[in-house]
């Protein structure tokens, strides 16, 4: 007989189901209680041992709790029942249990049950809150309706006699806790419909919280006992419309009670409840625009209510009432600001705005009441108002003043004053973002961003913090870094276009109106347009190749810009979520940073005057090579050159290595002699492999061919290659000097095959130097610089010249484990200034161990002859 | 089967994935991973405080495939991962006793 009544159950409930998703779904919640009702009517008037039970004086009802309780059906929720005796609980119930439930169960569905007497559950309910929440919503289905009402008027009368306060005090710990564990759902990218901030338990607590306060019976009292405005329970009504309606969809795709809106399951339901792409915007972000819409409000509900709770109910004594409000037309009432009235408002529309400055300053959140008004007089803030300088400057001091724990503009937000004073921003309200990438909308994303700046204020925990902090301190004009973040997104209203340069064209009126200046504008602008570029270098450039901090200089070319642009970097990626930002990117981020700081604050290959020595320098190579048909070829080929090489080296030198280059082929190094006008020297322009040692080994090669080195430079060309120049005194035989030249490079040759091919060489150096000058000689001294750059080890030798020197020196270097990658060697008269850019060839970074940099400073000073005075020698004679 | 892990250098990521789809390689694991080497860690100075960088950041690329394509897939890695200089990462290669996928259960180089 069960069987047969099971079926009509799930043929019942079928219909019902594929009418509501046929879109005849008007009361599907309430009907689809009602059709579980009909089933317990019928089982409970056929059953045999319920007349048994109830003939042996023992009656009983059975009440429905929970969301079945509130007639809020949805297609898979658990279906709460309690039998309910008066006071034994016979053993025959157990029969009926089966009888009731067992058909059900094994039609799947998902039946909860407890058998108790009228005294067991009162106990429960106030020892447990989720009994009593659930008690809260209990329903009489069939049975005994006296004992129901006997249990009711007892709990209620309980609660209100004994357990009033610790019920709203729990009723209040416990939503903070779930809020704590469960997180700003709204905003995940799998947000919960019901437990989450914004699901549907917002909306349960508001209504217990009236059940328990005002002993409401539905929904609809909300408004007629005031705890909602009838704006607000229209707008509920239409919330909780959408969001049942996406968790029916959502139980009945999943098949089973899924409350949690996956990823995987966002599209289809966007499709399933019939969005559709509009002005390119998909489906899916649509809908989910929708969602957090809805969320958005639950939140609201959820912030009333406990208000409500917090003003009538639960003041804790002790907390002194704060300072009453200096601003005129505001005030303070149980840690809340009101307006004083309405009139006024009318008078200075400005307060409109003030209370959020007041609200933001003394951390007092407005009322709920304060919020209404906001909302509802915004016709009030008209161009007056937003072009009015006193109003600007409020609005500008608002702007640092949010902060996460106190989130002033997100209540203008809410209220629809921020949208109100930049319109702009509407576009991206609610925009969804529909990756796993993005965690919020862009507009609450653009907010948190903001906010996180401004928590830059507090002195860092950790040492990263310290830097940030540190960074925020020196920003000047920190409104415009403030507005560049709170605008950095704002393209992303035109989902087809590149969202930082459209950003960056919207924001520019937008920062006009709010009366900065060109240069603020200028700065801001370019804050908005290159908000990834740090981002982007970072991951997808080798950070510890100089030439990418050396691009980020130039591309930033300011020192404040590269401070507000980090900051807003690291700011954008923290509010986007965990993907975005962890220890790995911020690592990777920092270093950048403070390797292009490192480029912009020396200045010397970063700076205007440099770009146009470097402008300049590449026109004349142009020139030069009388080459036009090649000029695209040779522009790419002097991009793929550093910029110290470009800065320093003279541009016929450049025109001699890009024809090197060309002919070097398989060859390990080809030079070119070339003889200057009037002068007695040669300049060697030299391209060859890079290898280990080389320039140590040509000026190996010089000094055994006693070829004086007068002057040198070295560099490398990309990661193979390198490009030297050296400027040595000709042969003194003249007659032989091309045959000396072409010993010198077979010479070479061998060097670079047999690596102690010079060891003899080195062993003609003399061990002491007699200085010519009259005054005391300077001893030799060994610089090292390992601050100035990221990437090498600087070091500066100052010694006098001798035969051999730069031999000696750069052969200590080399057998020392580390690579020249730059020199730059020059005479004078017979004092030497050498300077070495080195990377150690282990690793190939700058020597970062203090054992190493002696060991490399000692073996130098080694090299070196020891230097006397020649008055010390004649003194002698 | 074979696992073919390698730890590269992040900018090389997109080179390596391109790589690999142009032999028809799709599937691959990603992960940011710290490293710490033969290229140590470095230190910076900003305003006087020191800020040491003691891990490089690297990715890591995990491949499952066949035996025959094994060699092929870590050339592949290999010529796209490689810039010639240090700290260019590494390539691991260990045999994988089965494979089996969530959803179908198909086992071995059909759950690829």
């Amino acid at each position: 007989m069960d069987k047969l009544d099971t079926d009509i159950l799930i043929k019942k409930r079928e219909t019902l189901i594929k009418q509501f998703l046929c879109g005849e779904e008007s009361g599907f919640l309430e009907k689809h209680a009602c059709v579980l009702d009909e089933y317990f009517f019928t089982m409970f008037e056929k059953s045999i041992s319920a007349k048994k039970m109830t003939i042996a004086g023992d009656p009983f009802a059975i009440i429905a709790l929970g969301g079945y309780g509130r007639k809020e059906q949805c297609i898979h929720s658990d279906i709460d029942l309690l039998i309910l005796f008066e006071k034994t609980v016979p053993p025959e119930v157990e029969a009926f249990v089966q009888e009731l439930l067992y058909p059900l169960w094994d039609a799947r569905f998902e039946v909860g049950y407890a058998v108790r007497n009228i005294n067991e559950c009162l106990e429960m309910a106030f020892e447990r809150f989720d009994i009593l929440t659930t008690i809260l919503d209990a329903r009489f289905i069939c049975g005994a309706s006296l004992i129901y009402t006997a249990f009711m008027e007892q709990f209620r009368s309980d609660l209100s006699a004994r357990h009033l306060k610790d019920t709203l005090n729990y009723l209040f710990e416990h939503g903070e806790k779930r809020h704590f564990d469960f997180g700003d759902s709204t905003y995940l990218i799998a947000p919960d419909l019901k437990s989450g901030f914004g699901g549907l338990r917002d909306y349960h607590t508001l209504l217990w919280y009236a059940k328990i306060k005002s002993g409401i019976k539905t929904r609809r009292d909300l408004e007629y006992y005031g705890f909602l405005s009838h704006f607000e329970y229209l707008t509920l009504e239409d919330s909780l419309y959408d969001i049942w309606k996406i968790r029916n969809f959502l139980h009945h795709i999943t098949k089973r009670k899924c409350d949690t809106l996956h990823f995987e399951y966002q599209k289809k339901l966007a499709g399933l409840l019939g969005y559709r792409s509009k002005n390119r915007q998909p489906d899916v972000e649509r809908f989910l625009g929708n969602l957090h819409k809805r969320m958005d409000f639950l939140k609201q509900i959820n912030q009333i209510t406990f208000e409500d709770i917090i003003a009538n109910c639960r003041i804790k004594k002790g907390t002194a009432e704060p300072r009453p409000t200096k601003t005129d037309g505001l005030v303070i009432k149980k840690r809340r600001l009101y307006f004083a009235n309405t009139v006024v408002i009318l008078q200075k529309p400005d307060l409109l705005l003030k209370i959020f400055l007041e609200s933001g300053h003394r951390k007092i959140p407005l009322s709920i009441e304060a919020r209404r008004i906001v909302n509802e007089f915004l016709h009030l803030v008209d161009d007056d108002i937003k072009k009015d300088p006193a109003c600007i400057k409020i609005f500008k001091k608002i702007l640092s003043l949010s902060y996460w724990e106190f989130n002033v503009l997100n209540v203008m937000l809410a209220t629809g004053i921020l949208e109100k004073f930049i319109p702009e921003f509407s576009a991206i309200v609610n925009k969804i973002q529909y990756n796993h990438y993005h965690l919020f909308p862009v507009d609450k994303h653009s907010i948190r961003c903001l906010q996180i700046i401004n928590s830059f204020k507090e002195p860092g925990k950790s040492l990263i913090n310290t830097l940030y902090s540190s960074i925020f301190k020196e920003v000047r004009n920190k409104n415009v870094l403030l507005f560049a973040a709170l605008l950095h997104d704002i393209g992303k209203s035109d989902p087809a276009k590149e969202h930082s340069k459209t950003g960056a064209k919207i924001a520019k009126p937008i920062l006009e109106r709010f009366g900065f200046n060109a240069t603020q504008i200028e700065d801001a602008v370019f804050l908005i347009e290159n908000h990834l570029i740090l981002v982007k270098t970072a991951t997808r450039r080798d950070i510890s190749d100089e030439e990418t901090a050396v691009y980020m200089a130039n591309k930033i070319g300011k020192i404040r810009l590269l401070r507000m642009l980090y900051l807003l970097t690291v700011a954008d990626s923290k509010a986007t979520g965990p993907k975005a930002w962890n220890d790995w990117t911020e690592n990777l981020i920092k270093d950048l940073f403070l390797k292009t700081i490192g480029i912009l604050k020396k200045g010397e290959l970063a700076s205007k005057k440099t770009q146009r020595l470097i402008d300049k320098k590449k026109s004349d190579v142009l020139k030069l090579l009388k080459e036009r048909w090649r000029k695209d070829e040779i522009n790419s080929q002097l991009e793929s050159m550093s910029r110290r090489y470009l800065v320093y080296v003279p541009a016929q030198s450049i025109v001699d290595h890009i024809n090197l280059y060309r002919n070097l082929g398989d060859k390990d190094f080809i030079w070119q002699i070339s003889k200057e006008n009037d002068s007695d020297i040669r300049t060697v322009s030299i391209c060859g492999k890079d290898t280990p040692g080389l320039y140590s080994k040509i000026a190996g090669v010089f000094f055994l061919n006693d070829l004086d080195i007068v002057a040198s430079q070295a560099y490398s060309l990309g990661e193979e290659h390198i490009l030297d120049i050296f400027k040595v005194k000709p042969p003194k035989d003249r007659i032989f000097e091309k045959e000396k030249w072409k010993k010198a490079e077979n010479d070479l040759v061998h060097a670079i095959k047999d690596d102690h091919f010079l060891d003899n060489a080195l062993n003609k150096i003399s061990g002491t130097i007699r200085v010519s000058s009259g005054r005391h000689p300077e001893p030799n001294r060994v610089r090292i610089d390992n601050e100035t750059s990221s990437f090498f080890t600087i070091i500066e030798v100052f010694t006098y010249d001798f035969p051999g020197l730069l031999f000696s020196i750069t052969n200590a270097l080399y057998r020392n484990q580390t690579n020249v990658n730059v020199a730059m060697v020059a005479t004078k008269v017979d004092q030497v200034i050498d300077i070495f850019y080195i990377r150690s060839l282990e690793n190939d970074a700058k020597i970062e161990t203090e054992q190493g940099l002696t060991q490399i400073k000692n073996a130098i000073l080694n090299s070196l002859p020891q230097i006397t005075a020649k008055e010390v020698k004649n003194e002698k004679n | 089967m074979k696992k073919i892990e390698a730890i590269i250098k992040p900018f090389k990521l997109d080179d390596v994935k391109e790589a690999l789809s142009e032999i028809g390689i799709y599937g691959m694991t990603v992960t940011e991973v710290n490293g710490y080497g033969r290229q140590k860690g470095h230190k910076e100075i900003y305003r006087g405080a020191e800020y040491v960088v003691d891990f490089v950041p690297k990715i890591k690329v995990e491949i499952v495939v066949s035996d025959e394509r094994a060699d092929e897939t870590v050339e592949t890695v290999r010529n796209a991962a490689n810039s010639g200089k240090i700290g260019d990462g590494k390539i691991f290669v260990l045999p994988v006793e089965q494979v089996i996928r969530v959803r179908t259960g198909e086992t071995g180089t059909e759950a690829l």
